[in-house]
């Protein structure tokens, strides 16, 4: 779809670059085209009545240090079944992938803690169904790290969280509302933007995987919820004719997920909703996220909101005007076509 | 303390993949099914796993081998997961309603609906002690209306009311059951229900185990009375 651009990958947070968390770059997409803002002007793009979703979760430090067979290894955590039992991902390394050549029932020690990769994920060699014999919440709090990969070192903790983070379970940051800092959630609220809250914990994307299919991707499930007051609060929001905005791709997961002919309703569980060209969207008028990889489920999910054509012509213009990638990178707000 | 779970027809297949993956997370494990061989070979190799496995062969239609198979769990410790998985196919090919033999309708009904249930009023005393869960295997059948899986399908349809049923009048005593739709898979059954047809592009039965890894992390309590789709997008939490 396009090549990754590699020399855009934003390394560190804004902040260690001596700026504000707000302090970056954010490009509108309309069908008229796409324009360029600071992120602080987000509050003037959007009219009172609209409402932002946001997603709760909070990052785990969900990357541990591992010594097997194989030599030192990393283990990071993706999905929480139990806290003895998890969907993770073997690697070499942060920078070098798996799969690696490990064997069913094979143990891998954490510290003094055991682990048991029981199978492998269906369809998803890289991933295992491992077993702790310490729950993994004392493992992370002991020997954590946030999962980073080849183009960012691991920041202390908070850098991954935002200002809605309330409840843990998320592996890898959901970034999109990043860059909201308390002055720009006030400016929000200010102007008559409401926001709720929805839950999705996030697995691990393991970015510098090409070669899978965005099928595969979409198999493995995410534990979600959207309470009772969130869906009430978008329903009457589409009610009055304002506009739902889901601050991150997890949030527009996690909306049609609980979508009806009859609007939103409550609901909780796991979803393995794969939002792509074929498939309607239906909860939301735009989606905020970040600049993502060119073969990732992410960019099906922004086909299905924009179209694939303006997709397109979205991310050669973040190009060419050298946005940052990924999660400490610019934003993106994109509009569906029939939004404005 | 481990959980001691039954799982029928555990020989192949979904059973197997099933058996499996409870072994390897601990539990201890009672398996059966009516091929003596295959029964033994999964017994095997569950064993090698380090759980403690009892591998009793024999057909669930038979009320002695259904009490043989209930004082193995609680001399274990008593039962906590009981997974009703053994299914008879019925006739092959499958035959349209308005031809099929009733002989064999009653022999289908009495594996896929009778011998659960008597399973299930055998197993109440283990059950309510470690507030324990039935899973009833069901069948996209059950919903379908497809030409020629009208015993099949109606059998499991009966299956799913009882398992709703049970839910309802088992709550008080802290029971728990929901029935599953594990989905197609390249199964011994899907083959015999397709004969000569390749089935190759379905899933195999390990596709099922990122729905099992989720059902059996969840408190029994907040689900029973559900009915999951293991290949679905969506296993909800009801409120």
């Amino acid at each position: 779809m396009f090549d990754r651009p590699t020399d855009l990958f934003a390394s560190a947070p804004p902040e260690m670059r001596g700026h504000d968390r707000d302090d970056i770059r954010l490009m509108v997409s309309t069908p008229d085209g796409d324009i360029h803002y600071t992120f602080t002007d987000l509050p003037g793009l959007l009219e009172p009545g609209d409402m932002l979703v946001v997603n709760e979760s909070a990052t785990l430090p969900a990357s541990l240090p591992a010594a097997s067979r194989l030599g030192n290894i990393r283990l990071n955590l993706s999905t929480r079944f139990a806290d003895d039992l998890w969907l993770a991902e073997p690697r070499w390394s942060p920078s070098r992938p798996g799969p690696l050549p490990l064997k069913e029932h094979e143990m891998i020690q954490i510290g003094e803690a055991k682990a048991l990769l029981l199978q492998q994920y269906p369809g998803i060699p890289r991933l295992w169904f491992v077993r702790l014999d310490t729950p993994a919440s004392c493992l992370m709090a002991k020997y954590g790290e946030p999962i980073h990969y080849n183009y960012a070192p691991a920041y202390p903790m908070s850098n991954y969280q935002t200002i809605f983070s309330r409840f843990p379970g998320s592996v890898e940051m959901p970034s999109a509302a990043r860059p909201i800092t308390a002055h720009v959630r006030d400016m929000l609220r200010s102007r008559g933007i409401g926001i709720v809250g929805v839950i999705l914990h996030t697995g691990v994307s393991s970015l510098e995987i090409e070669d899978e299919t965005v099928e595969h991707q979409a198999l493995y499930p995410e534990v979600f919820r959207v309470p009772e007051a969130s869906a009430t609060a978008v329903n009457a929001t589409h009610a009055r004719g304002g506009r739902v905005i889901a601050v991150g791709t997890t949030v527009v997961r996690a909306l049609e997920t609980a979508w009806t002919p009859n609007g939103l309703r409550a609901i909780s569980g796991a979803t393995g909703l794969y939002i792509h060209p074929g498939n309607s969207i239906h909860a939301i008028d735009g989606l905020l996220t970040g600049l993502h990889d060119p073969v990732t489920s992410h960019l099906a999910m922004l086909s299905a909101i924009a179209g694939l054509d303006r997709v397109k012509k979205a991310y050669g213009e973040a190009i060419r005007n050298r946005y940052l990638w990924h999660e400490f990178g610019d934003s993106h707000l994109l509009w569906r076509q029939d939004a404005n | 303390m481990k959980r001691v779970s039954l799982i029928t027809g555990a020989g192949r297949g979904l059973g197997r993949i099933l058996a499996t993956f409870l072994a390897g997370q601990g539990c201890d494990i009672v398996i059966t099914a009516r091929t003596i061989t295959e029964l033994h070979n999964v017994s095997q190799s569950l064993e090698s796993l380090g759980t403690r496995v009892a591998a009793i062969p024999g057909d669930i239609t038979n009320p002695v081998h259904r009490t043989r198979l209930l004082q193995q769990t609680r001399a274990m410790g008593g039962l906590s997961l009981l997974v009703n998985n053994a299914s008879d196919l019925g006739e092959t090919p499958r035959p349209e309603l308005a031809r099929a033999s009733l002989t064999r309708f009653r022999t289908t009904l009495e594996t896929n609906l009778v011998a659960p249930l008597a399973l299930i009023q055998e197993a109440l005393p283990q059950l309510e002690q470690m507030r324990g869960l039935v899973v009833n295997i069901s069948s996209d059948a059950s919903l379908g209306g497809y030409e020629r899986w009208g015993i099949y399908g109606s059998t499991k349809a009966a299956l799913d009311l009882a398992s709703k049923t049970l839910s309802a009048e088992l709550k008080p005593r802290h029971i728990s059951v929901v029935s599953v739709d594990p989905g197609d898979m390249r199964t011994r059954m899907h083959q015999d229900a397709f004969p000569g047809e390749n089935i190759s592009d379905r899933p195999l039965p390990e596709v099922t185990l990122p729905f099992w890894a989720w059902l059996v992390s969840q408190d029994p309590e907040r689900i029973t009375g559900m009915r999951y789709q293991a290949q679905g997008t969506l296993w909800e939490i009801p409120a």
